[in-house]
């Protein structure tokens, strides 16, 4: 479903991903953890190009992203072809980034509309399905300012949710919320991944991220130190890095 | 002084004035609201080359004061063979010098705005002309209101200096009521109050807008 191949970017001098491959089989739940400045967040964020990458290619469902291979060099696509890509992935940020100026609904329904084409009426009614399925539904005229932040985020995921994406990424969406607002935003996350959503989950929560994953993947240093199952990587894992970062969660929170 | 007789006497005329004023305003803050969000979108986007052109069309503009502006499109238009009527001369010459004003103005407005708004909606999946229309201006519109009032308000006031170069609004109207009356106090302090009637009922407007954007959505 997702192929990272290979990857490579950096900020000025500082390397914040090398050659970093992964893929994601469909329907599979991949929760990235790692260290702050690891570079999770940034390989989110190459896999719908919101950050370009020096080297290495992504493509979802068989489809390049970002860039193509052409007889051994690489071309970055048209803008054209990069937008329809992201369309195809959904993507909820730290900060729900809902658009201000909109309500709830116009929120949902203004990128199906306008990028796919959507009927509105159509576009409207699944945007309603969406936020009941978030636990929303009599907020859908409200705008984002009058949400308290679980449920901004709630919204983000419907809004994400109604582009129909092949997969849908999560970048800490929960670490701007106050954490009592923690628990109904990864509900909606739960109930995604057993709908069978292919997910790639970079996330602090460690004890969700043990209920939630099919597989861990640990980044430090812009390397993958460490990938397998959650009881391996949190209970059993096999390097050192892994042992001193869980150790260090654990004395502060405790799971 | 003390004798109102002249003022009122003239008032409707004065008033008249006004209205030409009001006219000329309207039809210059329209191209220059315009042009303003031209050349923002031309020097956020525009290549290098683009955006060197236009800075350089705002410094020049922004360095040479109006009414100076205004005399040389006075004797330089009619060589050109370019054949306006001078109220649109005057009215293109202020779009054009206010369009500079205002581009910097939503300039702020786009750059106050937060990169995850730009980042949400590319993953959405929307090109950039889609973003600008939906996403980016209105908000970046709606931060630039308060400062694009007080635009205004500094256009309309500006509309006096056409009287230079012979076209007929209020101050004008004001100079011609006091050549026959010679009465430039009386006369003034209304012409006075007329332009503060204008402009205040502008700023109360601006600050209507302000709170709009501060406490609304």
């Amino acid at each position: 479903m997702l192929e990272i191949a290979g990857i490579s970017k950096r900020f000025g001098a500082l390397p914040v991903l090398r050659e970093v491959s992964l893929s994601v089989a469909p329907g599979e739940v991949v929760v990235v953890i790692g260290p702050s400045g690891s570079g999770k967040t940034t390989l989110l964020r190459c896999i719908n190009l919101l950050e370009d990458y020096e080297s290495g290619t992504i493509a979802v469902d068989g489809e390049p992203i970002g860039y193509r291979l052409e007889g051994g060099t690489r071309i970055r696509m048209s803008e054209r072809d990069i937008a329809a890509a992201r369309a195809k992935i959904g993507m909820v940020f730290q900060s729900f980034n809902l658009f201000p100026h909109m309500s709830v609904l116009q929120n949902i329904v203004a990128a199906p509309v306008r990028v796919k084409g959507v009927p509105r009426a159509r576009a409207e009614a699944r945007a309603g399905e969406l936020l009941a399925m978030v636990g929303l539904s009599d907020k859908s005229g409200e705008y984002p300012v009058r949400l308290s932040g679980g449920q901004q985020q709630r919204v983000a995921i419907a809004r994400a949710l109604a582009m129909e994406p092949k997969i849908m990424l999560f970048d800490e969406v929960t670490s701007a919320l106050d954490p009592e607002l923690v628990g109904e935003v990864l509900a909606a996350m739960r109930q995604l991944a057993q709908g069978g959503m292919t997910m790639v989950v970079v996330t602090h929560e460690m004890s969700f991220a043990r209920d939630i994953a099919d597989r861990i993947v640990f980044i430090d240093g812009g390397v993958i130190v460490e990938q397998g199952k959650p009881d391996e990587i949190l209970f059993a894992p096999r390097t050192d890095r892994v042992r001193t970062f869980l150790k260090r969660y654990n004395d502060r929170y405790r799971i | 002084m003390n004798n109102l007789n002249p003022l009122i006497h003239s008032f409707p005329y004065l008033l008249r004035g006004a209205a030409m004023t009001m006219l000329m305003a309207a039809s210059a803050v329209v191209p220059a609201t315009i042009l303003g969000v031209l050349l923002a979108l031309l020097q956020v986007f525009g290549n290098r080359a683009v955006r060197a052109a236009v800075i350089a069309y705002l410094f020049l503009i922004r360095g040479i004061p109006l009414l100076v502006l205004l005399t040389f499109a006075y004797y330089l238009l009619p060589l050109t063979g370019i054949d306006l009527p001078p109220f649109w001369g005057v009215v293109l010459v202020i779009a054009f010098y206010y369009a500079a004003f205002m581009s910097e103005v939503f300039r702020a407005g786009i750059l106050s705005l937060p990169q995850a708004q730009w980042d949400a909606a590319r993953s959405l999946g929307m090109k950039r002309p889609l973003m600008l229309q939906i996403v980016i201006l209105p908000q970046a519109l709606r931060l630039a209101a308060p400062p694009f009032v007080s635009l205004c308000v500094s256009l309309v006031k500006a509309t006096s200096l056409v009287s230079i170069v012979g076209l007929w609004e209020l101050t004008m109207a004001s100079r011609e009521v006091v050549e026959r009356t010679l009465a430039p106090f009386q006369v003034f302090i209304g012409a006075g109050a007329i332009y503060f009637c204008i402009c205040y009922a502008l700023a109360l407007y601006g600050r209507h807008l302000e709170r709009r954007v501060l406490h609304g959505h």
